[in-house]
C-alpha cells in the first residue's frame, strides 16, 4: 500500500478505551493466575497435599477411636428426664427405655442426670451458669471415664456398672465421618485455590478454610457415639472452638480485604483486624467475662458486618460483580447466624425449665450453620468460573439457609420434636425455594444471554458488516459483544491473545479480534457483564467463542461467495467483449455508411463500458474523472470542439461499478450528443461532489435550442433511464444566448469502504 | 525500398482495415505481410532475419500485434522481439490498463484501439510512429506505481480495478530485481509528467502547466516508455520463462 494509514487497530483503541487502561494490559497480558509450574507439577503438589490432610484426618480419627467413651445413648425425654436410648454393652440391654438417674464414679462422687449429659458443646450455651456447670460435669465425666468402672442409677433402682472403653472406628457414628469428610473437602478447596492462584488473597483463604476445618472435626469430636468427650477437649473445647471461630471472622475480613480488589489500606487494615480478634480471643478466655457467649457471638457478627462494608459500592470505580456475590453470601451467613443466635436466646428466655430444647437449638444449629459457612467457603473460589455451579450453589444455599432456619424457629418457638422440626422445616424450604426459584436464578446468576433470535440477527448483521468491511472488525465484533454481553466498558489492546477467556475472577472477558484481513491482531477486553451486575463465565467464554466462530465461517462463506460472484462475472464480461465485441467491430467496419458506423462504435463503447463496470471492481471518482476527462477530450478534439472541464471533490469516495457505467455512459451520451448535433465550438463540463451530492454540468455553445421540446430518442432517452437508476435528476436548459445546459445531479454517499485516510488522491 | 510492415491479426476484415490505415499513414511505399495467428508471424519474421533482427537481411520496421490471437497472446510474440528493431505496436480493443500496461512492459512502442474511426487511427498511428506514443490517465497510474515500488509488484496496483481478470498474467510473480538503478528510475520531471498524465490532463495543458514545449513533454513521455521497457525487461523474460517460450 502506497498510503501508510493510521493502524484501524490504534484508531479503535482511542475510540473505545478510556485513557487509563491499566487493566486492560492486565487482563489481556499474562494471566493473572501466575502458572510458573506445569500442570502436572501442580496436580503432584495436589495429591501430596490432599494425602498430607488425609493422613492428618486418620490420625485425628484414630485418636478419637482410641479415646475412652461409656456406651450410653442418651435423649431427653419428657419432663426433664434422660432416657437411654441404645448400647452397645450387653450388660446395659435391660435399662434401655430408663431414665438415667446419675452415673456414680468409683470413689462415690455423683453425676446427676441431666440435659448436660446430652452431646453438647460449652461454646454455644448462652447462660454463664449454665456453662459452668456444664464444664465442671464434664471434667467429672472426663475423670469417671479414666475409671476401671462407672455405676449408672436407673429409674427403679437399676444399677449396672459400666466399664468405660474406646470406641473404635466403627463406633465413632456417622456424624463424625460425614464432618470430617466436610472438613478434607474444605481443605482440598483451599489446597486448588492457592495451588491454582497463589498469592497472599489464597494464602489467608487457607487460614480461613483450615480455622473452618478445625471447627468442623470440633463438630464431629462433640458429637461422638456415646458418653465422654475426648480427654483434653473437656474443658479446652470452649477455648478451642473461640479460637477457630475468632480467626475465621479476622480472616474473613483480611481475605475480602485483599480479594476481589485490594483495598488501599489493606495491610494496615488487616493487621487491626487480626490485633482485634486476638486481643478479644485473650480477653474473653482469660477473664472470661460475664455474658461470655454474648461478647463472642457480637464479635463475629461484627465481623460480618464489617465484611458487608468492605464489598460495598466503592466511590469512583465500578464495582466488581463477584463483590456484589460474595457479599450476598456474606450477608447470608452473617444473617442466618444472627437468625441462630436470636433463637438461642429466645429458647434459653422461654424454655427455662426443661433444658433440653435449648441444647437440640444449640447443637443442631451451630451444626448447620457450621456446615452452611463450610459449603459457602468451599464453593466460593470456583463461583466465578461456572454459571451453573453458580445456580446450583444458589439454590443450595437458600435450601439450606431456609431449612436452617426454620429449623430453629420451630424448635424454638414451637418446642417441636428435633426430628419433626428438621422434616417439617425441610419440606417447606424445599416449597418456597421451588417457588423463589426463577427469581434467585435471575438474581444470582443474572439474566442470561438475549434471546436466540435477536442473537442470531446480531451475529448476522456482524456477519454482513464485517463482510464489507474486514477493516473495521473490531469495532464490528465490539458492537456484537456489546449486544450480547452488555458490559460497563469495551477495550482494545494491541496483545496477541490465542483464545477467548475469563480474566480476573470473572469480571472480564478477553476476546481474541479475528484476522479477517491479515491486520486484525488484538483483543477485545470486556468488563463487567450486564453494567456489572454479573459474573462472566466459562460458559460466557465457549458462547464466545462460538460467536467468533460463526462470524469467520460466515465471512468466508460471503467472501467465497463473491468470489464466485467476480468470477463469474468476469467470465461473462471476458465473453461478451471477446464474442459480441469482435463481431460489433466486423459489422463496423462493414458498415455500408458513416452514420451506421458511428451508432456501432457507440454500441461497441457501451459494450466496452459494461463489460469493463462488470468485470473491474471498484474505482476512485478522481481516478474515473481523469478517464472521462482524457476520453472526452480526445473526442472532441477530434471533432473539432475545446473542453473546458473541471473537477472537484470534497471526499475521493469509491464508485461502484453500477455507478461507475451509469456515470460514464452519461457523459459519453451527453458528449456525443454535442458532437452530433450541437455543432458547438465550446464545451464546458464540471463533475463536482459535495457532501455526497454529485453534479455534472454539461454546457455547449452550440446551435441547440428549446430543450423541453426535444423528442428523447435512444441517446437522451438512456441519459434520463441511467441518471434515474442512480437517484438523481436531469434537466435541459437553454443556457443564454447560445448554447445548452444540462444539469445531473444524483446522491453519491460515502461507501463503508471510504475511510478518510484511504480517500485522499494518490 | 519499401517500408516493411507486418500486421498480425486474425479477423480479416479488422486486418484489411488496418492495411488502410497503415497504407494512409504513410507515404512511402509498403510492403504489408499479413499473419493471422502466432505461428504464421514468426515464421515470417524468421524469414525475414529471426526475432534478434541481427542478421540485417530486410527487418520489418513495423509489426502491429492484436492481443487476442487463436494460438495464444500477442505478448507473447512481443516478449520474443524485444531486441526486434522494429516499431512494435498493440492493436486491441481492450483499452483498460490492465490489458495494455503488459503489453508494453512487453517491449510495445504504443497502441491502437481498434474501435476508433479511421482517421484517428491514422493520426495515432503517425504520432506512434514519430514518437509520441498515446498515455492513458489509468496507464500512467500503473505506470507510477510500478516505479514507485521499483519495478515491483505492479500487479497488485491499487484500484487497479481488473486485478480479477483472467488474463494470463496475473500470475506474473514480482521479480526480486530491488532497487532500480538510475537510468531505470524516472527523474522528477518525468514523475511529475505521468502524474499530471494520471489525472486526466492533456499534453498541451501539461506544458503549460510545466512551462515547457509540448514537444519536450512528449520526450518525457518517450523516455518513460523506454524506462518501462528496460526496467521490465527481466520481468518479461521471467515471464517468458514461465510460459515456456525461452
Amino acid at each position: 500500500m502506497a498510503v501508510v494509514a493510521p493502524p484501524p487497530a490504534a484508531a479503535a483503541a482511542s475510540a473505545e478505551a478510556p485513557p487509563d487502561s491499566a487493566w486492560v494490559d492486565t487482563a489481556a497480558g499474562l494471566r493473572r493466575r501466575q502458572r510458573s509450574r506445569a500442570p502436572a507439577e501442580r496436580v503432584r503438589r495436589l495429591l501430596w497435599l490432599g494425602l498430607l490432610g488425609a493422613a492428618l484426618l486418620a490420625l485425628w480419627l484414630r485418636m478419637l477411636a482410641s479415646e475412652p467413651h461409656l456406651p450410653l445413648v442418651l435423649q431427653a425425654a419428657s419432663g426433664g428426664r434422660i432416657v437411654l436410648m441404645a448400647s452397645t454393652d450387653p450388660a446395659l440391654q435391660p435399662a434401655i427405655g430408663q431414665a438415667l438417674q446419675a452415673l456414680v464414679l468409683a470413689d462415690g462422687r455423683r453425676v446427676p442426670a441431666s440435659a448436660a449429659l446430652l452431646p453438647h458443646s460449652p461454646r454455644w450455651v448462652a447462660d454463664d451458669t449454665a456453662r459452668a456447670a456444664l464444664l465442671a460435669q464434664r471434667v467429672l465425666l472426663g475423670q469417671a471415664l479414666r475409671q476401671a468402672a462407672v455405676t449408672a442409677q436407673f429409674d427403679g433402682g437399676l444399677q449396672l456398672a459400666i466399664v468405660p472403653r474406646p470406641r473404635g472406628l466403627g463406633g465413632l457414628g456417622a456424624g463424625v465421618w460425614a464432618v470430617c469428610a466436610l472438613a478434607l473437602a474444605l481443605y482440598l478447596a483451599a489446597a486448588v485455590a492457592i495451588l491454582d492462584q497463589p498469592g497472599q488473597a489464597a494464602l489467608v483463604y487457607l487460614v480461613l478454610a483450615v480455622a473452618q476445618g478445625l471447627n468442623l472435626l470440633l463438630i464431629g469430636a462433640g458429637s461422638l457415639t456415646g458418653l465422654g468427650a475426648p480427654a483434653g477437649l473437656e474443658q479446652a473445647d470452649l477455648s478451642w472452638r473461640l479460637a477457630v471461630d475468632l480467626v475465621t471472622a479476622a480472616a474473613l475480613v483480611h481475605v475480602l480485604l485483599l480479594y476481589p480488589r485490594r483495598h488501599p489500606a489493606a495491610t494496615p487494615a488487616a493487621v487491626l483486624a487480626w490485633a482485634a480478634a486476638a486481643s478479644g480471643l485473650a480477653w474473653l478466655l482469660l477473664a472470661m467475662p460475664p455474658g461470655l457467649w454474648w461478647w463472642a457471638q457480637g464479635m463475629l457478627l461484627a465481623a460480618g458486618g464489617l465484611a458487608v462494608l468492605l464489598l460495598r459500592r466503592r466511590r469512583g470505580q465500578p464495582r466488581h460483580p463477584l463483590a456484589r456475590l460474595l457479599q450476598r453470601l456474606v450477608l447470608t451467613g452473617t444473617g442466618s447466624l444472627l437468625l441462630l443466635s436470636l433463637a438461642m436466646a429466645l429458647a434459653g428466655g422461654t424454655v427455662q425449665g426443661d433444658g433440653a430444647a435449648p441444647y437440640h437449638l444449640a447443637t443442631l444449629g451451630s451444626l448447620a450453620w457450621s456446615v452452611f459457612l463450610a459449603s459457602l467457603l468451599m464453593l466460593a473460589p470456583f463461583l466465578s468460573r461456572s454459571r451453573q455451579l453458580l445456580r446450583e450453589f444458589a439454590l443450595l444455599a437458600g435450601v439450606s439457609t431456609a431449612a436452617a432456619s426454620l429449623t430453629l424457629l420451630f424448635l424454638a418457638i414451637f418446642g417441636l420434636h428435633p426430628l419433626a422440626a428438621l422434616g417439617l422445616a425441610l419440606l417447606v424450604s424445599l416449597g418456597v425455594c421451588v417457588a423463589a426459584r426463577p427469581w434467585l436464578l435471575q438474581q444470582l446468576a443474572g439474566p442470561g444471554p438475549r434471546s436466540a433470535e435477536r442473537m442470531f440477527d446480531s451475529v448476522y448483521r456482524t456477519a454482513r458488516a464485517l463482510e464489507q468491511s474486514p477493516g473495521q472488525a473490531a469495532q464490528q465484533l465490539a458492537r456484537l459483544l456489546r449486544e450480547v454481553f452488555d458490559p460497563i466498558e469495551v477495550a482494545r489492546t494491541q496483545r496477541a491473545v490465542s483464545q477467548v477467556r475469563v480474566a480476573a475472577d470473572g469480571s472480564t472477558l478477553v476476546v481474541p479480534v479475528p484476522q479477517l484481513d491479515g491486520q486484525g491482531v488484538g483483543a477485545l477486553v470486556l468488563r463487567h457483564a450486564q453494567q456489572g451486575r454479573r459474573l462472566f463465565t466459562e460458559a460466557d467464554a465457549q458462547l464466545c467463542g462460538r460467536l467468533l466462530e460463526q462470524l469467520g465461517s460466515a465471512v468466508a462463506y460471503d467472501r467465497a461467495v463473491e468470489q464466485g460472484r467476480v468470477e463469474e462475472r468476469a467470465r461473462i464480461a471476458q465473453d461478451l467483449h471477446d464474442d459480441i465485441g469482435a463481431r460489433l467491430l466486423t459489422l463496423m467496419y462493414k458498415a455500408p455508411n458513416e452514420e451506421i458506423e458511428e451508432y456501432i462504435r457507440h454500441t461497441l463503447q457501451d459494450l466496452k463500458t459494461l463489460t469493463r463496470g462488470l468485470a473491474a471492481g471498484n474505482q476512485r471518482l478522481s481516478h474515473a474523472a481523469a478517464e472521462w476527462k482524457a476520453d472526452i477530450t480526445q473526442r472532441l478534439n477530434a471533432a473539432g470542439c475545446s473542453l473546458q472541464w473541471s473537477f472537484s471533490t470534497d471526499h475521493d469516495l469509491t464508485l461502484s461499478a453500477m455507478q461507475w457505467s451509469g456515470l460514464t455512459r452519461v457523459l459519453r451520451e451527453l458528449v456525443n450528443n454535442i458532437i452530433a448535433h450541437a455543432q458547438a465550438s465550446q464545451v464546458e463540463i464540471g463533475v463536482h461532489l459535495d457532501s455526497g451530492r454529485l453534479v455534472v454540468l454539461v454546457c455547449d455553445d452550440g446551435i441547440g435550442q428549446a430543450p423541453e421540446r426535444w423528442a428523447h430518442g435512444l441517446g437522451l432517452g438512456g441519459v434520463r433511464k441511467r441518471v434515474k437508476l442512480l437517484g438523481g435528476q436531469v434537466r435541459w436548459l437553454a443556457s443564454g444566448q447560445r448554447g445548452i445546459r444540462c444539469e445531473v445531479t444524483a446522491p453519491l454517499p460515502a461507501g463503508p469502504t471510504d475511510s478518510p485516510a484511504e480517500g485522499a488522491p494518490r | 525500398m519499401a517500408v516493411k510492415v507486418l500486421i498480425l491479426e486474425d479477423n480479416p476484415v479488422a486486418r484489411s482495415f488496418l492495411c488502410r490505415v497503415v497504407r494512409e499513414s504513410f507515404s512511402d511505399t509498403i510492403a504489408i505481410t499479413e499473419a493471422g495467428d502466432l505461428e504464421t508471424a514468426r515464421a515470417q519474421i524468421s524469414l525475414a532475419g529471426g526475432a534478434s533482427g541481427l542478421h540485417g537481411v530486410d527487418p520489418f520496421k513495423l509489426i502491429m500485434v492484436d492481443l487476442e490471437l487463436p494460438d495464444g497472446n500477442g505478448m507473447e510474440l512481443l516478449a520474443e522481439l524485444t531486441h526486434y528493431p522494429a516499431t512494435k505496436i498493440v492493436t486491441t480493443l481492450y483499452s483498460d490498463d490492465d490489458h495494455l500496461f503488459p503489453a508494453l512492459q512487453c517491449g510495445a512502442d504504443g497502441y491502437l484501439l481498434k474501435e476508433d474511426r479511421f482517421e484517428v487511427l491514422v493520426e495515432e498511428l503517425q504520432k506512434i510512429v514519430r514518437g509520441q506514443p498515446p498515455l492513458s490517465p489509468a496507464i500512467a497510474r500503473r505506470l507510477l506505481t510500478h516505479f514507485r515500488q521499483g519495478g515491483r509488484a505492479d500487479r497488485g496496483a491499487p484500484d487497479s480495478g481488473f486485478s480479477t481478470s483472467p488474463d494470463l498474467l496475473t500470475t506474473s510473480a514480482p521479480v526480486p530485481i530491488g532497487k532500480l538503478p538510475d537510468h531505470e528510475r524516472l527523474t522528477p520531471r518525468e514523475s511529475e509528467v505521468l502524474t499530471y498524465l494520471s489525472k486526466g490532463f492533456t499534453i498541451k495543458e501539461i506544458a503549460s502547466l510545466m512551462g515547457i514545449k509540448w514537444f519536450t513533454v512528449n520526450d518525457h513521455i518517450k523516455s518513460i516508455y523506454k524506462k518501462l521497457n528496460v526496467s521490465s525487461r527481466a520481468e518479461a523474460a521471467v515471464l517468458a520463462t514461465k510460459q515456456g517460450l525461452v
